[in-house]
């Protein structure tokens, strides 16, 4: 099984994914002769608090994606009513040097996450296809998939 | 607000596509229900498919919404309550 080992920083376990177009619309792009925009190389946070991957709007408004759906979203700042979010399409890679693993239609919440120095919440969507061994004495994680 | 036309239908017909397509997802475009999907990459593909880059909402038919938990502290800019 392929696995990254990675330093726990004061962030906590982040690591860098790589973010594009979802390969559904990459389709329609090229169907209708329009540029792809280029994927882009994010921190992502790995968060097992997440249930969803989130995503900050500016690398979403990089993309040029719209909206192709919404979500009910419970966050500590939405008080005790849940709100709504948009979600986006998106594919996603874990880059490992021999075997990545793609995610090539994943539905992504936008959050603002850029002023907390990360791009992405890995959630537990993702986290369901990996193995997540957290070694805080060793202060390094192990994401196997 | 994006997708509130879509959104709009989908919350008129949701009640009616329950009984029999609970946990399904439909492909809405406009105020028209395109089709009910297995899963959410069949909606999303058929969606481009059919609708290229104009907007479609693909939406998981639920008596009652699966709500999505962020223990992270944050304001999604979409949110509203």
């Amino acid at each position: 099984m392929p696995h990254l080992t990675l330093p726990i920083g004061q962030g906590g376990p982040v690591l860098d994914i790589v973010i594009g177009v979802s390969q559904a619309r990459q389709n329609a792009l090229t169907a209708n002769k329009q540029p792809v925009p280029p994927s882009v190389r994010i921190r992502g946070l790995v968060d097992t608090g997440a249930s969803c991957t989130c995503v900050d709007p500016s690398i979403l408004a990089s993309l040029q994606l719209s909206p192709t759906g919404t979500t009910t979203m419970h966050t500590p700042s939405t008080g005790a009513s849940p709100g709504t979010a948009n979600l986006y399409d998106a594919s996603i890679v874990l880059v490992h040097p021999q075997l990545s693993l793609t995610f090539f239609n994943q539905a992504v919440a936008e959050s603002v996450l850029a002023v907390q120095g990360i791009h992405a919440l890995i959630g537990r969507d993702i986290l369901a296809k990996c193995l997540l061994t957290y070694d805080g004495q060793s202060k390094l994680f192990i994401l196997a998939f | 607000m994006a997708l509130e036309a879509e959104l709009e239908h989908f919350e008129t017909i949701k009640d009616g596509l329950i009984a029999a397509n609970a946990g399904k997802f439909a492909l809405v475009h406009g105020k028209e229900l395109v089709e009910v999907f297995n899963s959410y990459e069949d909606a999303l593909k058929a969606g481009y498919g059919r609708f290229g880059l104009q907007p479609f909402l693909v939406k998981q038919i639920q008596a009652i919404e699966t709500v999505q938990f962020i223990s992270r502290l944050f304001d999604p800019p979409s949110c509203h309550i």
